[in-house]
C-alpha cells in the first residue's frame, strides 16, 4: 500500500496541497505522483533515518522546566511544504517592506520622535514598552540599521492570504532548523529534487556572515573578528547556535570569554586577546551588560555598552529594537508602513484588538471566548489564550489580566490556519502550519528562499510552538510554479 | 537540479581559553576516573587473594588508598570503617567526593558539554555513555552484579575516548591541550599509585620480600597497567626497589613518570611557545627541571633521598605546571583577582 | 546666585577590586533658570578621561573604567553655576483643574504619569490622593501639586537611615519616614494617581542658614509639568518652590534613571562610603 490513500480529506480549511475543487493544486502533483508509487514500508524506514540522523547530528533543543535540561530531537516530517514561484514573490516584497519600515519606525522613535508627534503611533504605548531602551536615544547605530536579522511569523486564512502573525526583531531562531530539514530532506529523497527545481537555503550562513561583516568598524591593522555571543550550553537554542557559529566558520564566545578595555571588546584566547569588531548576539538587551542594564546578569560583558557607544564594536540585532516586535505595537504596523513608505501593506496583519483602547477593551472583555488574546512581551507562546478552546476559568482569569493591566494585552481573530498532508500514525492527514522566513538586512535586504514551516502535530491544534507538540517540515520554494 | 556548493571555510585559529580550559580538564577527569576504577580493581582483587587479612589490615590498606588519593579527612567525615565497601562508595560513586569515579566523570563530560561543537560526535557520545552507565548504577548494584565488569566498563570507556580522541580529532591546539592534561593527570596518578605502598604499614620487617610483600607490589604495578610491561622488562621475580625504578624511570613504558613528564615538557614547548634554549616560563622551567631529574637521577638516588618524600617532590612540581598553565593561557595578567568574583554595584542614597 | 558646588564621593573596599565600570551623572544642567558655567570631573586612580553623552532626559552622562586593581575609588566633581531666582522668571500659568475642567494633553510626556520602578501606582498613593483633595478641592494644576506635596511635607518625618537606596515610594509611605529621596518619590506616586505629569530631579541645595557642623549632601526633589509652560520645581522635604539655592544635575522618572553614580566592579565588598558635599556662594569677594 501507498502512503497516499483516498482518504485524505482537505476539511474546512485551506489545504495547501488539495484545493476547495478536491483536486491536488498544481504545484503538488509531482509529490503526489511519487507518494502515490511509495510503499509505506520503504516511507518508514526513510523516515526511522532521518530522526536517526537528526539526533547523532545533535540536531535538538532544550526542554525547560527540568534541571538537567533535556534535549529533544525537533520532530520532522517528511512531507514538504510547497511554495510556487510567484507566491514567493508576493512575500518577499511584502518582507522587505515590512523590514524597511520597522527600521525607519525604530530609527525615528529614537531619533525625532516625529511618528508620535504626529499621533500615528499613540506615544504613551512606545514610551511605556517594557522594551523601549532610554538609554539609546539619539545613538546612532552602525550603517543605520537597527534590525539585521528577522524571522517574521506567517499563517494563511481560509482563502489562502498570507498574514503577518507577528514579528521576531530581537534574537528570532530557527534558521538552523531551516538548514537541517533541507539536509534530511535531501537524504530522504534525492530524487525528488531532480524533479522539482527547489531553491536552495544553505546560502543563508554565507549571507548572515556577509551583512554582519557589512557593520564591522573598520581597523587599519586588522581584518574584522566576528563572534557570536551564546548564553551558555543550557540555552534551548544553543545547537543552533554551535551550527551558525560553525557554518559561518566564526568562534562562539559566552559573556565570559569577552571582556573590555579602554572600550575595545576583545575574547580571551590561549594566545591573549584578540579584537572583537561584530558580535552576533543570541542573548536579550537586559543581559548585555551589567554595568548599564541587569546588574545580576552573568551572561554578560562589563563595558560591552560603552564600546558599543563608542562605535568600536557593532551588535547584531541593535540594542532596542524589543520595543518594535511589541504585539501591541504589531497593530500599529500597517500604519507604520504607510507613514514612512507611503505605501499600502503588501503582507495584512491579523485583525487585532488592542486591550489599551477603551472600545477594543469592552469588546474583549465581552467576546473572550471567541478570541485570541496574547501578551504583549511574552514568546513562544507562552502567556496566550484561545478563547474558542479555552475552558472558563481560563477565559476568566485572562479577563481579570487583561482588566488589571490593559497595555499589556491584545486580543486576534482565531485564524483557522492553512493546513498541510502530515504523517500522522499511519496516514496523511490534514494539520495547521505557519512559517518563518528569515530576512537579513545588510547592505542589502536578502530574504532566505524558503524558511521554516512549523506544524502542530495535535489533531485541532493550532499552537505550532516546539515546546508544546509542534514540529517542523522543510520548505520549498520553486523556481517557477510547478 | 542544482548542486549544492560546500562552504569551505578557513577554520578559525584563535583558540578560546575557555575551550582550552575545558578540553584540558575534560582530558584529566577522564583520565582521573580511568585510574581510580584501576586502584579500586587492584585492590579489591588483592584484599580477595588475601582472606586471612584481619581487619585492621583492611582498614590500613585501604586508609592508605584513601590518604594517597587526597581525601582521607573527608572519609573520615562520612565514613565509620574503612573497608572493601565503604571504600568502593566513596572512590566510586560519592559525589561528596571530588575525586570520586562518579564526580570525575561527571565533571569531564560538563566540561565536553561545554565544548561540544569543538570534539567529535564519537568523543561525545562516549563520555556520555559513560556517565548514562554511571548514573543508573549504585555502590549495592555493582557489588551485586560482581565489581569486575563495572571496571572494565570504565576502562574501556576511558581507552575508547582516547583512541577516538586519537583518531577523530584534528591535530590542533585543541589537542595538545588535551594531551597536556592526560599526560599531567597520568604522572600524577602514578607518583599516587606509587606512594599506596609507602603507606601500607608491613607487619614485620620478616614480610619484606616475602609473599605479602611480593603481592603488595604485584598489585602496584597493577595498579598502573604495569604488571606485564614490567615482566616483559625484568623478566624476573618482582623487587620492590626494581618496580619502583620501572614506574618511575621507564623512558618507554607510558605512565611511567620519565614518560609522562617528557610529553608534558615537550607539549608546553608548543603550548607556551617555548621554543628556546632557555625558558621564558616558570611552568617550562619546572618541567624541564622535573624531566632533567628524571633523566639524571637512578633509583638509589631516590631511596636514599626516601621514596615518600620524592613523590611528594615530584606531585608538587606537577600541581605548579597545571597551575602555571592555566594562569598563563587562560587568564591575563590583569585578572589577578579570581574570575569568580561577582559584580558588584555602587551606588549612593540622596539624602540631605 | 553664583554657586561653587565640590561633591566627591570616596568608595574604600575590603580588599582589591578591578574591572569597574561606571556611569555618573553630576554635571549641573544648563536650562531657563541655571547655567553651568564649569564644570570639573576628577577620578582616582584614572587611565583615560571620562567621556560622555546625553541621555533621554537631557543629563550629560560621564562613563569611564577602571580595569586594573584598586582598593579605593574617588570621583570629585568641582562646578561653578549661575542660577536664576523665581522674581526674574514669568509666573506660572493657571490651568484649571476643577471638575468640569478638560484634563490636558500629555500623550508625549506619558512616561512621567506611568508607573516606574520606584513609583508603583498603587491603590494606597490613590487614596492619599482622595484624601488631600477632600480636604482641599482641586483648583489648578500647580495649587494642586503643591497640595500634595505640602501633604507629604506634613505628614512624613524626615530621618535619615530609616530607608535606603532601594526604598520604593510605597514602603516609605507606610512608614511615613525618610529622606529627600523617599519624599520625592512619594509625592511623585501622588501626582502621577492624580493625573499629574512630574519627574524626580537630583541636585544640590544651598543652605545659607547652615549651621558650621552641619553635614551637606545631595539632595532630590520634583518638578511638575505646567503644560505649554514648562517644568516647575518643588521641594517636599522642605514644602516650597524651587529657587535660586537649588542646583539641578539630572531628572527623570525616577532615581533610577538619575543614579549620580552607578556601576559594576569584580572583587571585595564596600568597607566604607563617604560623601562629602559643599555648596558655597561665590560673592564678588571670595571670586
Amino acid at each position: 500500500m501507498s502512503i497516499l490513500s483516498s482518504t485524505y480529506e482537505a476539511g474546512d480549511f485551506f489545504d495547501e496541497m488539495v484545493g476547495d475543487d478536491g483536486q491536488v493544486r498544481p504545484h503538488y502533483r509531482r509529490l503526489t505522483e511519487r507518494l502515490a508509487t511509495l510503499p509505506e514500508a520503504e516511507f518508514a524506514q526513510r523516515r526511522a533515518a532521518v530522526d536517526l540522523a537528526f539526533l547523532s547530528r545533535g540536531v535538538t533543543f532544550t526542554v525547560y522546566g527540568d534541571n538537567e535540561g533535556t534535549e529533544r530531537i525537533f520532530p520532522f516530517d517528511l512531507i514538504p511544504r510547497i511554495i510556487p514561484n510567484t507566491e514567493w514573490k508576493g512575500i518577499e516584497a511584502g518582507l522587505a517592506q515590512r523590514i524597511t519600515a520597522l527600521n525607519l519606525f525604530l530609527h525615528d522613535i529614537y531619533h525625532e520622535q516625529k511618528i508620535l508627534a504626529d499621533k500615528v503611533v499613540p506615544a504613551s504605548l512606545v514610551l511605556g514598552a517594557k522594551n523601549f531602551r532610554r538609554e539609546f536615544m539619539n545613538f546612532n547605530v552602525p550603517k543605520g540599521i537597527y534590525v539585521h536579522i528577522c524571522g517574521t511569523d506567517l499563517i494563511r486564512d481560509r482563502d489562502g492570504r498570507y498574514l503577518v502573525l507577528e514579528d521576531n526583531l530581537r534574537c528570532p531562531s530557527g534558521a538552523s532548523y531551516m538548514i537541517e530539514n533541507r539536509a534530511a530532506m535531501r537524504r530522504a529523497f534525492p530524487n525528488l529534487f531532480q524533479s522539482y527545481r527547489v531553491r536552495q537555503v544553505e546560502g543563508y550562513a554565507d549571507a548572515l556572515l556577509k551583512s554582519l561583516l557589512y557593520l564591522a568598524p573598520s581597523r587599519r591593522d586588522s581584518h574584522p573578528n566576528v563572534v557570536l555571543l551564546t548564553p551558555g550550553v543550557y540555552n534551548s537554542a544553543y545547537f543552533e547556535h554551535c551550527f551558525l557559529a560553525r557554518q559561518m566558520g566564526i568562534p562562539i564566545v559566552e559573556g565570559r570569554d569577552l571582556f573590555v578595555r579602554d572600550n575595545r571588546v576583545y575574547m580571551r584566547t590561549t594566545a591573549g586577546p584578540v579584537q572583537v569588531d561584530v558580535i552576533y548576539r543570541r542573548i536579550d538587551d537586559d543581559f548585555l551588560d551589567p554595568s548599564v542594564f541587569r546588574p545580576d546578569s552573568m551572561l554578560g560583558v562589563p563595558g560591552l555598552v560603552n564600546a558599543y557607544r563608542e562605535g568600536r564594536v557593532a551588535l547584531a540585532n541593535a540594542i532596542g529594537t524589543g520595543v518594535a516586535d511589541d504585539k501591541v505595537i504589531y497593530a500599529y504596523v500597517p500604519k507604520i508602513i504607510k507613514y514612512y513608505l507611503d505605501q499600502e501593506p503588501l503582507l495584512p496583519n491579523v485583525n487585532t484588538y488592542l486591550a489599551s483602547e477603551a472600545s477594543d477593551r469592552k469588546f474583549i472583555l465581552e467576546n473572550i471566548s471567541k478570541l485570541v488574546v496574547k501578551s504583549a512581551n511574552e514568546a513562544g507562546g507562552y502567556g496566550m489564550l484561545i478563547g474558542p478552546s479555552a475552558t472558563k476559568d481560563e477565559c476568566d482569569k485572562f479577563r481579570a489580566m487583561v482588566a488589571a493591566n490593559p497595555r499589556n494585552f491584545i486580543a486576534q481573530d482565531p485564524i483557522s490556519l492553512s493546513r498541510s498532508p502530515t504523517w500522522c500514525e499511519g496516514q496523511l492527514e490534514g494539520r495547521h502550519i505557519d512559517l518563518r522566513p528569515y530576512i537579513l538586512y545588510g547592505e542589502k535586504i536578502v530574504v532566505t528562499p524558503g524558511g521554516l514551516t512549523r506544524v502542530a502535530l495535535r489533531k485541532g491544534s493550532l499552537v505550532v510552538n516546539s515546546s508544546q507538540g509542534g514540529g517542523s517540515k522543510d520548505t520549498w520554494v520553486l523556481q517557477g510554479n510547478e | 537540479m542544482p548542486s549544492v556548493a560546500p562552504m569551505f571555510r578557513p577554520q578559525s585559529t584563535v583558540m578560546l581559553s575557555r575551550v582550552a580550559h575545558s578540553l584540558y580538564w575534560m582530558s584529566r577527569y577522564i583520565e582521573r576516573a580511568e585510574n581510580i576504577a584501576r586502584l579500586l580493581e587492584v585492590n579489591l582483587q588483592f584484599l580477595l587473594d588475601f582472606q586471612g587479612i584481619d581487619d585492621d589490615s583492611v582498614k590500613d590498606h585501604w586508609g592508605s588508598i584513601i590518604a594517597s588519593s587526597g581525601g582521607g579527612e573527608l572519609f573520615a567525615q562520612h565514613y565509620d570503617v574503612a573497608d572493601s565497601r565503604s571504600a568502593t562508595s566513596f572512590l566510586a560513586f560519592d559525589l561528596r567526593n571530588p575525586s570520586s569515579i562518579l564526580s570525575c566523570v561527571y565533571a569531564a563530560r560538563e566540561n565536553a558539554r561545554m565544548v561540544r561543537d569543538q570534539i567529535s560526535l564519537e568523543m561525545w557520545e562516549t563520555i556520555n555513555e559513560l556517565y548514562l552507565f554511571l548514573k543508573a548504577r549504585n555502590a549495592a548494584v555493582v557489588w551485586a552484579a560482581g565489581a569486575n565488569e563495572f571496571f572494565e566498563r570504565i576502562k574501556q570507556h576511558s581507552h575508547l575516548f582516547q583512541g577516538l580522541t586519537d583518531s577523530t580529532f584534528s591535530r590542533s591546539e585543541g589537542w595538545e591541550f588535551i594531551q597536556f592534561g592526560k599526560f599531567l593527570e597520568r604522572a600524577d596518578k602514578t607518583t599516587r599509585i606509587l606512594d599506596v605502598k609507602y603507606h601500607i604499614l608491613l607487619p614485620n620487617a620478616d614480610d619484606v620480600g616475602g609473599a605479602l610483600d611480593t603481592a603488595q607490589w604485584q598489585a602496584v604495578l597493577r595498579s598502573a597497567s604495569a604488571l606485564e610491561a614490567y615482566r616483559r622488562f625484568y623478566v624476573r621475580e618482582i623487587l620492590s626497589w626494581k618496580a619502583a625504578e620501572f614506574l618511575i624511570f621507564s623512558d618507554t613504558f607510558p605512565r611511567s613518570l620519565h614518560y609522562c613528564v617528557a610529553q608534558v615538557n615537550d607539549l608546553l614547548r608548543r603550548i607556551l611557545g617555548e621554543t628556546g634554549a632557555r625558558p621564558r616560563s616558570e611552568a617550562a622551567r619546572i618541567s624541564r627541571r622535573l624531566f632533567a631529574d628524571l633523566e639524571s637521577r637512578s633509583i638509589p638516588d631516590v631511596l636514599k633521598q626516601g621514596l615518600h618524600e620524592f613523590l611528594m617532590e615530584v606531585q608538587n612540581a606537577l600541581d605548579r605546571i597545571g597551575d602555571e598553565v592555566v594562569q598563563t593561557t587562560m587568564f591575563y595578567p590583569v585578572d589577578t583577582a579570581s574570575d569568580d568574583h561577582q559584580q558588584l554595584q555602587q551606588q549612593q542614597q540622596q539624602q540631605q | 546666585m553664583l554657586l561653587r558646588v565640590v561633591h566627591r564621593t570616596t568608595f574604600v573596599y575590603s580588599g582589591p577590586v578591578r574591572d569597574s565600570f561606571n556611569e555618573v551623572r553630576l554635571r549641573p544642567v544648563d536650562d531657563d533658570r541655571q547655567r553651568c558655567n564649569r564644570f570639573d570631573l576628577r577620578v582616582t586612580p584614572l587611565r583615560a578621561e571620562p567621556r560622555d553623552y546625553e541621555d533621554y532626559y537631557g543629563n550629560r552622562v560621564y562613563y569611564f573604567d577602571v580595569p586594573e586593581s584598586h582598593e579605593e575609588l574617588v570621583i570629585e566633581t568641582d562646578s561653578e553655576v549661575q542660577t536664576l531666582a523665581n522674581l526674574d522668571r514669568p509666573s506660572i500659568p493657571l490651568i484649571p483643574t476643577g471638575p468640569n475642567a478638560k484634563p490636558p494633553a500629555l500623550e508625549l510626556h506619558a512616561e512621567y504619569l506611568a508607573e516606574s520602578h520606584y513609583v508603583p501606582l498603587a491603590f494606597e498613593l490613590w487614596r492619599e490622593v482622595q484624601d488631600v483633595f477632600a480636604a482641599t478641592p482641586r483648583s489648578d494644576l500647580w495649587s494642586d501639586a503643591v497640595a500634595l506635596g505640602n501633604h507629604v511635607y506634613k505628614t512624613f518625618a524626615y530621618r535619615p537611615n530609616t530607608t535606603g537606596v532601594n526604598t520604593i515610594a510605597t514602603d516609605a509611605l507606610k512608614q511615613r519616614m525618610g529622606v529627600c529621596q523617599d519624599f520625592a518619590h512619594v509625592m511623585l506616586g501622588l501626582c502621577r494617581q492624580a493625573g499629574i505629569a512630574a519627574r524626580y530631579v537630583s541636585g544640590y541645595f544651598f543652605n545659607d542658614l547652615r549651621r558650621p557642623d552641619e553635614i551637606e549632601a545631595s539632595h532630590a526633589w520634583v518638578e511638575v509639568l505646567i503644560p505649554e509652560f514648562g517644568w516647575v520645581g518643588y521641594d517636599p522635604t522642605h514644602a516650597r518652590i524651587a529657587d535660586e539655592r537649588y542646583v539641578k544635575i539630572a531628572a527623570g522618572r525616577d532615581y533610577s534613571d538619575i543614579r549620580p553614580i552607578s556601576g559594576t566592579y569584580r572583587g571585595a565588598p564596600t568597607r566604607d562610603l563617604r560623601v562629602e558635599v559643599s555648596v558655597r556662594e561665590i560673592t564678588p569677594a571670595t571670586s
